[in-house]
């Protein structure tokens, strides 16, 4: 597992598949100009949305003074926001994600230049921070395909290191980055204290958010035997179990349980979920977030 | 009631002998116990790094429900392992389909090794020994787990060959090692030593095996030929005998093709005499069973009254054939000391033998001084060779040594030199003041004299001799007590006692004064008189102490009038031949092959190494404490030579010989020959207390043994789990 890793990020197969999404990416945003993007969220622009009601607190330089003369009533001027639009990706370093031919890692990081350079050859601004233990403030404010070079050196030095805490890295993320944008979380969210805390902190941010779920083939079909002693590969806490078809068939109602589970809280949220096996060829991965995004048909 | 089948059981379809105890089986029992404890102790789980065990821990609490219950179950391994040591146990506990019901049978199984064991009954064929080897093989072969086995071989005594054992291969070993003897047969002996066994509360003695317990009672399995007496007065116990009858099958009467005496069962009371009954069956009517057989029944010598250095041999062979024989009997003689068969040949003489019937023979001597040895052969071609020969030694005579010790009494000094006694015995008469004489007490310590007669002279010293006093107490501190009477009467004498035999004349002799006296602890009183004992016969550590306890004189005058009598002499010569061993010095003493030889030659040593014919030493015989030399492996007949030194002087021989009438009948005991009425059966078989019991042909007992497949199985079980184990199928 850990040779794999040493294999350069930038094979020319790889950099075949960038293009290729690259081509694709273009055709989707072709004729938008910067800026021009219209975001989802209500923000400053010129172009009206909507009215709702006065809070204390609000702007008064929004206020609709016009209704007030009409209605005597404070209403608040919404506008549709032009925004640059912020591509945030948060990459799962943990222990947990080297596992898997290739590791998960690897493919995680795969998904993020993939990620990165549909963003940066859009002109949004980039930004990809590694998240184990703790958040580990990477790359920010790319923008631009001459970036990318900077991405995949980044990308190429990260390593797997600690737990995964994604509630603490997401609180860190949370807390330093106020401006919206785009997040994307690549990781197995393979962690004990569970992962609603941790997107929590992400949607209280208001967020617009997409996770996506990176499980190797040996956790998704795993071909253990006999009596086996399970070696956490994080915290290092031990298991024994012995093999049985009743303890797989366990196993694998316990993994629908968890990537359903995650999915299910997602939507119901808002979220936008993906689950992926290591296997699964990245391009594909990219087109369907690409498609989930609603940007392609 | 007829004994002998009462074992045989009736026929379950499962049936189990484990051959393990109850602490066995505790402790295999515990065996699966501790698979299935290993099975949770398992320490050697084998280490897997996963990205994270969460799912696994969520999917084990949820098989914790029922986890133990689901681990045992789903371990397919473990269930493997259970079944396979499941199965063995099975096994063990010795399973078997349509065998005889039993547990842990104890057999004896008791070989006749007799003479007659060793007869062939077809030419060539098989001895009945090797008959009786197969048979018992049989029963051997036929042994369950659980089952165990003794076997003892029995002629004149018995004889533990193995103790119980379970051990077929050693019982093999060891059945095959008897050969048979040249003795005589003793059902008796081996009655009492598997009774020794069989009924604990009769005899128990530490360390005799395996005592077989009160709940399982042994069946005692006896392969003879039957030619032993009847057992009366026998109590079986709990022994459930059964005898094999080894040898041809009996006809039945009046079917014999020979005709004649055969089938007549009144007829030929002489045979009756021939199969030697002791009487005991004379009238039962038994039809005397013609074997091919003609032996020399008794040999012996006998020197001429009128001229006692000539011998004569007189011999007895008879016709067991119900045919006329006719055979010659040839004397062979042998130089002492020689090797070897006697080969010279001296007389012979011819025999018609009318059928079974005896017929005496007789060979002159002439003189003989010296020791000589003989045999007696007759070239006739029969069933058992063995007692076609007889053997017989004519020692050279030996006189007895007697020392008279006394005061010049010319009655008793007469009396140990008539024509009679001259012959027998060699007598020194000292004075009383030479008892002290150092050279007479060395003699006296060294066992020099065969009697010593205290003739109103008191001894000091206890003399390595008999004694016979008169008048005193015999040297000792064991000799009683005694308090001097005056006319003591003479009331009654031990006539059975050999001291006194043909002595009848003690009414009305006169004694003027005498000692009463308290015979020792174990004495016999000889003589009886109105005022108490007046002689006694006691035993002192070998030998004999004979007290009289009147004086023949008292001075110069009569103490007693006995002497006159003709009884007085008797007694002396009885004295010198039962005190003094003067019949052995006759050396005409023929023994019985198997039985223990008393010898009680006069030498200085204490060890005599017994040689048999070829010059092969049999035995090394050390002095007992009584003197005499107990020679116990004459198992052959023939002639022996006891030699307590190198010189050709310092030898003695002595002839065994076959010698039975029940041993040279070879026809086959204890089987009731077909057609005879069911009340006339019980004559035929052999009694055993008041129970006949009856002979018969063993059938070994065929059981299915099921240890085996089970055993298969759980080969095929450890086989399936090695696959599963290599292939990890389905765990």
């Amino acid at each position: 597992m850990a040779g794999v890793t040493s294999e350069p990020l930038l094979d020319p197969e790889f950099l075949t598949k960038l293009e290729q999404l690259e081509l694709v990416s273009r055709k989707i945003f072709v004729g938008r100009m910067k800026g021009e993007r219209r975001s989802k969220r209500r923000g400053s622009s010129v172009e009206f949305a909507d009215h709702r009601n006065y809070t204390v607190g609000d702007d008064l330089r929004h206020l609709d003074w016009n209704v007030y003369g009409r209605l005597d009533k404070l209403f608040l001027k919404l506008f549709l926001e032009e925004e640059d639009l912020h591509v945030s990706i948060l990459l799962d370093t943990s222990l947990s994600m080297d596992f898997g031919e290739p590791t998960k890692l690897r493919y995680g990081k795969q998904v993020a230049a993939a990620l990165a350079f549909v963003g940066l050859v859009n002109h949004d601004r980039v930004r990809i921070d590694a998240v184990s233990s703790r958040l580990d403030e990477g790359l920010s404010g790319l923008r631009g395909r001459s970036q990318m070079w900077r991405v995949v050196s980044y990308l190429e030095g990260l390593t797997a290191s600690g737990a995964s805490d994604l509630a603490a890295a997401a609180r860190a993320f949370a807390a330093r980055h106020r401006g919206k944008g785009v997040v994307i979380v690549v990781s197995d969210f393979m962690d004990k204290r569970g992962y609603e805390p941790a997107l929590r902190y992400l949607l209280a941010r208001d967020l617009d958010l997409t996770v996506i779920q990176v499980l190797s083939q040996e956790e998704l079909e795993p071909e253990l035997t006999g009596d086996l002693r399970l070696v956490d590969a994080e915290d290092g806490e031990e298991t024994e179990i012995s093999v049985s078809p009743a303890l797989l068939k366990r196993y694998r109602e316990n993994l629908d349980r968890h990537v359903s589970g995650l999915r299910e809280w997602c939507t119901r949220r808002g979220i936008g979920s993906i689950l992926t096996s290591n296997q699964q060829p990245f391009d594909r991965l990219i087109l369907d977030y690409l498609r989930q995004r609603g940007l392609i048909r | 009631m007829v004994l002998g089948f009462a074992v045989v059981g009736q026929a379950v379809p499962w049936s189990f002998s484990s051959p393990l105890n109850a602490g066995a089986w505790m402790v295999l029992a515990a065996v699966p116990l501790g698979i299935v404890l290993l099975y949770f102790l398992k320490l050697r789980r084998r280490p897997v790094l996963v990205p994270s065990t969460m799912l696994w821990k969520r999917s084990l609490e949820d098989l914790h429900v029922n986890s133990l219950f689901q681990r045992l179950r789903r371990s397919l391994l473990l269930m493997l392992q259970l079944a396979f040591v499941g199965l063995l146990l099975l096994a063990l506990t010795g399973p078997r389909v349509q065998g005889l019901a039993r547990q842990g049978q104890r057999l004896v199984l008791a070989i006749d090794e007799s003479a007659s064991m060793g007869a062939r009954d077809g030419d060539p064929g098989p001895t009945r020994l090797d008959e009786a080897k197969a048979e018992a093989r049989k029963v051997i072969e036929a042994m369950e787990p659980g089952d165990l086995a003794m076997i003892v071989a029995f002629g004149t005594e018995a004889r533990v060959v193995v103790q119980y054992t379970a051990d077929k291969g050693l019982l093999r070993r060891q059945l095959d090692s008897i050969v048979a003897t040249d003795s005589g047969t003793s059902l008796r002996e081996v009655l009492e030593l598997v009774a020794g066994l069989a009924n604990p509360q009769k005899y128990l003695e530490p360390g005799e095996g395996v005592v077989a317990s009160e709940v399982v009672a042994p069946r005692l399995f006896l392969f003879t030929d039957g030619g032993f007496a009847d057992v009366p007065g026998f109590s079986l116990g709990n022994i459930q005998p059964e005898v094999v009858a080894v040898g041809p099958p009996p006809r039945a009467p009046g079917s014999g093709d020979r005709g004649g005496a055969g089938s007549d069962p009144a007829g030929d009371p002489e045979g009756m005499a021939g199969i030697g009954t002791d009487g005991t069956e004379a009238g039962s009517g038994i039809v005397p069973i013609p074997s091919d057989n003609v032996a020399i029944l008794a040999l012996s010598a006998a020197r001429r009254a009128e001229t006692p250095e000539e011998v004569q041999l007189l011999g007895r062979v008879r016709n067991y054939r119900d045919q006329p024989v006719v055979c010659r009997a040839a004397l062979l003689s042998r130089a002492p000391g020689r090797p070897g068969l006697p080969d010279t040949l001296i007389d012979a003489v011819e025999l018609e033998l009318a059928p079974r019937s005896d017929q005496s023979f007789q060979f002159d001597l002439g003189s003989s001084e010296t020791e000589a040895q003989y045999m007696v052969r007759l070239d006739v071609e029969d069933a058992l060779p063995l007692d076609n020969t007889a053997y017989l030694v004519i020692g050279q005579p030996r006189r007895t040594r007697v020392l008279l010790v006394g005061t010049g009494n010319r009655f008793l000094a007469d009396t140990l030199d008539t024509e009679a006694v001259r012959p027998l015995a060699e007598v020194t008469n000292i004075a009383e003041e030479r008892l002290s004489d150092p050279d007479i007490e060395r003699e006296l310590a060294a066992g020099e004299y065969d009697l010593v007669i205290y003739d109103g002279v008191a001894g000091k010293r206890v003399p390595q001799a008999n004694t016979l006093s008169f008048g005193v107490l015999p040297p000792g501190t064991d000799a009683g007590r005694a308090r001097p009477v005056e006319a003591p009467l003479v009331l009654d004498w031990d006539t059975a006692h050999p001291l006194l035999q043909y002595v009848r004349d003690f009414a009305g002799i006169g004694i003027r004064r005498g000692l009463v006296l308290e015979p020792p602890t174990g004495a016999r009183v000889l003589i009886e008189s109105d005022q108490g004992p007046l002689a006694y016969a006691a035993t002192r550590s070998g030998f004999v102490d004979v007290c009289v306890g009147f004086g023949l004189i008292e001075g110069q005058e009569f103490n007693t009038n006995w002497p006159l009598r003709t009884g007085f002499p008797l007694f002396i010569y009885n004295c010198l031949r039962v005190l003094g061993s003067a019949q052995e010095g006759r050396g005409i003493e023929s023994y019985r092959a198997g039985a223990t030889i008393l010898l009680k030659p006069t030498i200085p040593g204490d060890r005599l190494e017994i040689f048999d014919l070829s010059g092969q030493r049999v035995e090394t015989v050390e002095r007992s404490a009584h003197g005499s030399f107990a020679v116990t492996r004459a198992r052959r007949t023939g002639i022996y030579e006891a030699a307590w030194g190198p010189g050709p002087s310092e030898r003695t021989a002595f002839a065994v010989n076959l010698f039975d009438p029940r041993e040279s009948d070879l026809s086959t005991r204890g089987v009731v020959p077909p057609g005879v009425p069911d009340d006339e059966a019980e004559r035929y078989l052999i009694r055993i207390g008041y129970n006949p019991v009856a002979a018969r042909r063993i059938e070994a007992p065929t059981a299915q043994e099921g240890w085996w497949p089970l055993t298969l199985v759980a080969l095929a079980i450890v086989l399936v789990e090695w696959y599963v184990y290599n292939r990890r199928v389905a765990v």
